[in-house]
């Protein structure tokens, strides 16, 4: 188990050196300059400015040896200093994680909440009207567009119920946004229950649990959920670590004060450092989150470990 | 208790109630939602029209603009220039307080200055502060020395990229808190999310643009982020903010609604133009660049693609600033004249048959995107074909600085936005290499570097020359003023909100009424 453990921690530590080098290099290929699109917003972009600021931002430097001095400088616990602003970025990007995780677990709440009584009543009712009116909820969840769903919530809830505020980041203010992205992930989630449990439905043991006279709530709890929630776990993993870095546009809509929002913004701009910095702490949360299931299979499958 | 003291007290009992059922004078909070926040609070390490927003409130300048630009006497109650125009003499004005209580005077505005051109301060602002060799101060006399004359520095002085700070700003170990003289003092500031300044007690104000003179109306300033224009606007209507940034298409809507208010910043100081890559043919032909000037239409773009809540505009600066004269620009530019532009092209052979090909490169702002479908149509009608390509604003000016040095290849029409406190802009627009690369050549350098040593009427003079010249010329086609940024709605029991220069907001006579 030990051996296990160790494996999984240095691929996970090599895993994200690989990713803050990359995050060093692919930044430079997207077009556009930081400094002239700073200066040119300040009615001031002339030539020497451009100039003295992309040398003392070390932006005329190749691109290799500034990935190289990025890689060096993040292994030192300094993700470095914002362009707009000349601010640190770590405390910025982790000042705003609490949010972005309050914010992921609340719809990953919602999602759960939804998802999985959805996906038991689609799968005890293989192939009859209400599966498919559970899966066609399903299916409008995932289809309509975050943003949209968004802004009719806040027409809806906010300007004409008055129920939540519009925007901003509160414990009042969680409730549209975890809405919005628990029934877009919903929908995973119930699917991923329904094909889970009416395999397990199938099996032999489920059939002799029945013909011990266990009732079918029972038979569905106990026998039947247990063993699909390997699998549920498995979803909610990914849904979670998608909604780590993949909220942007819901906290855009609900002006929520994550990460996401920080990072768009910083894209738009070339802010290359706060970029880079939500690159790192994206992608080291996704390597850990993946990294906790692989030991949790692990520690449930003795198979796993062998491999 | 005899009868005359159970009265005394039952009335001082009454009394005492009375006064706690008095209702104090209530809070005012002004909440104001943006689409996006400032990048800082320090305004020497700051470039952005949202960020300065906010510290004008906080900081205050040596000198105040009027609306015609003019400066007039703030922190610096007055000032002398030597006939060589390179020493500038400012008398600070005595008894200012900054937020933190101490005195403001000469020292902090030596500090001021020193900070911002100290090349570790990497302030993309530096340039505007002009060729200084060195800021003293004695008594009560700031002194500041140019090592060349520099025509726009007072304008720069009163704009509010160049704000006086107070020492306190900056503590010994380097850490920033912005301290100024301003109307507002910060609170809080929670990143992405809100501002909070309460005001100045103490202020004294000396805008030219303003009416109250003394501490603002309102006690507490909330400046709250709202990315989603539909988000701002839910929260105009349902009452969670005041006052908001409407997309040009709420603007139009909510302009003809009863109970709110669309305020247009008129001294923005922008400039939306066309420009060429002149160094492609046949661009490179004036003729060629004047026929396109005459097929655009900018009236028809102001009044249909920004809903009228831009003017047409004939200058290569923007309307208000010195030397900007939109009868003259009108006579020595382009006029709409489709016929005559289509006989030009058709004189050299491009018909809409055998169209010219052009890519028409831009970005995307509120308005521009209808204006440019227009002048595609435009340019269809007198045979040039224009294949639209929009990028995003960094990508666009990225492409723009490669497609101006280009020599061959297709020929772009490009649109563009600038804005300023002084027409000297100009100088960093068009003087070589220029922005993005647009210089245009030698005559033209001489004639903007000339301007930067002249003041006053000869300043004007020169001003008037260079736009003469890139009118007549067409390297420029002036279109509409202004163009981004530039619109705020509130509900009707707000009054006394402007804007100023560069799209600046002032608070100072708000009024929050019921």
């Amino acid at each position: 188990m030990l051996t296990f453990v160790a494996r999984r921690l240095l691929t996970a530590a090599i895993t994200i050196l690989v990713v803050v080098f990359l995050a060093g290099v692919l930044i430079h290929l997207v077009p556009g300059d930081p400094i002239t699109a700073m200066l040119a917003q300040s009615g001031n972009a002339s030539a020497a400015d451009i100039a003295r600021l992309t040398q003392q931002y070390g932006l005329d430097r190749p691109v290799w040896q500034q990935a190289l001095i990025y890689v060096g400088n993040v292994l030192q616990g300094d993700l470095g200093t914002t362009i707009r602003g000349n601010e640190p970025v770590a405390p910025l990007l982790l000042g705003r994680l609490p949010n972005t995780i309050a914010l992921a677990v609340a719809g990953l709440g919602t999602a759960l909440a939804l998802g999985i009584p959805m996906g038991v009543i689609a799968a005890v009712n293989r192939g009859r009207a209400a599966d498919f009116a559970v899966m066609l909820i399903a299916i409008l969840g995932v289809s309509i567009p975050g943003f949209w769903m968004g802004l009719t919530f806040i027409q809806v809830f906010s300007l004409h119920l008055g129920w939540f505020p519009v925007a901003g980041t509160s414990a009042r203010n969680i409730v549209l946004p975890a809405l919005t992205l628990g029934i877009v992930h919903s929908a995973l989630v119930a699917r991923m229950t329904r094909s889970a449990l009416i395999d397990i439905l199938n099996e032999d043991y489920i059939r002799t649990a029945r013909a011990r006279g266990l009732r079918e709530r029972e038979v569905l709890m106990v026998h039947a959920m247990r063993p699909a929630m390997i699998s549920i776990v498995t979803v909610v993993g990914l849904v979670f670590a998608h909604l780590l870095g993949g909220q942007v546009i819901t906290e855009n809509v609900f002006s929520w004060n994550g990460i996401g929002r920080l990072a768009i913004q910083a894209m738009l701009q070339r802010d290359y450092p706060l970029v880079q910095g939500f690159i790192v702490i994206f992608a080291t949360s996704i390597v850990l989150v993946t990294t906790a299931l692989d030991l949790l299979y692990g520690l449930l499958d003795p198979r796993v470990r062998r491999r | 208790m005899t009868v005359l003291p159970r009265l005394t007290l039952s009335a001082l009992l009454l009394g005492a109630s009375a006064l706690t059922a008095l209702p104090l004078a209530a809070e005012t909070t002004l909440t104001v939602a943006r689409s996006v926040d400032a990048d800082g609070l320090d305004p020497q390490k700051v470039s952005t029209t949202q960020s300065s927003q906010v510290t004008d409130l906080i900081f205050d300048t040596l000198v105040s603009l009027d609306a015609t630009g003019a400066p007039h006497p703030a922190l610096a109650e007055s000032w002398t220039i030597s006939e060589d125009n390179l020493t500038y003499s400012f008398t600070i004005r005595q008894g200012l307080t900054c937020h933190d209580g101490a005195a403001f005077g000469p020292e902090d505005v030596v500090f001021t200055f020193t900070r911002a051109v100290a090349p570790e301060t990497m302030n993309p602002r530096l340039s505007q502060y002009g060729p200084i060799e060195s800021v003293t101060a004695e008594g009560n006399v700031v002194t500041v020395k140019m090592t060349e004359p520099y025509g726009p520095f007072l304008s720069y002085l009163g704009s509010f990229a160049l704000p006086m700070l107070c020492k306190g700003s900056v503590a010994a170990d380097g850490a920033f808190a912005p301290i100024g003289t301003g109307p507002f003092s910060l609170v809080e500031w929670v990143r992405n999310d809100h501002i909070t300044l309460k005001a100045n007690d103490a202020y004294q104000g000396f805008g030219q643009l303003v009416e109250n003179k003394g501490r603002p109306h309102i006690d507490t300033l909330k400046l709250v982020v709202i990315p989603e224009a539909v988000a701002r606007m839910a929260a105009l209507r349902s009452g969670e903010v005041d006052l908001a940034e409407p997309s040009l298409e709420e603007a139009a809507m909510l302009s003809g609604e009863p109970g709110f208010k669309i305020y247009s910043a008129d001294l923005s100081g922008q400039q939306v133009m066309a420009a060429f890559t002149w160094k492609l043919p046949p661009f490179d032909n004036p003729e060629v660049r004047r026929a396109i000037g005459m097929a655009l239409d900018r009236d028809a773009y102001a009044a249909i693609a920004y809903e009228g809540l831009v003017s047409p505009t004939t200058c290569p600066a923007a309307p208000g600033l010195i030397g900007v004269d939109q009868e003259k620009c009108a006579e020595w530019g382009t006029k709409y004249d489709p016929d005559a532009a289509r006989a030009i092209m058709e004189g050299l052979g491009y018909t809409p048959q055998n169209p010219l090909k052009i890519k028409l490169s831009v970005h995307a702002l509120p308005g521009f995107d209808q204006m440019h479908q227009m002048m595609q149509q435009h340019l269809a009608e007198i045979g040039v074909e224009a294949e639209l390509e929009t990028r995003e604003v960094a990508a666009f000016f990225d492409q723009m600085s490669q497609e101006n040095q280009r020599t061959e290849g297709m020929p772009v029409l490009w649109t563009m936005g600038y804005s300023g406190v002084d027409s000297d802009y100009m100088t960093v627009m068009w003087q070589q290499p220029g922005f993005v690369n647009m210089g245009v050549g030698a005559e033209l350098d001489t004639m903007l570097a000339d301007q930067r040593m002249l003041t006053g009427e000869a300043r004007v003079a020169k001003l008037q020359e260079v736009q003469k010249y890139l009118l007549e010329n067409t390297y420029a086609v002036p279109l509409v003023s202004p163009g981004w940024n530039w619109l705020w709605a509130s509900t009707d029991k707000i009054e006394g909100f402007k804007t100023g220069f560069v799209a600046s907001l002032i608070f100072n006579d708000v009024k929050k009424i019921d």
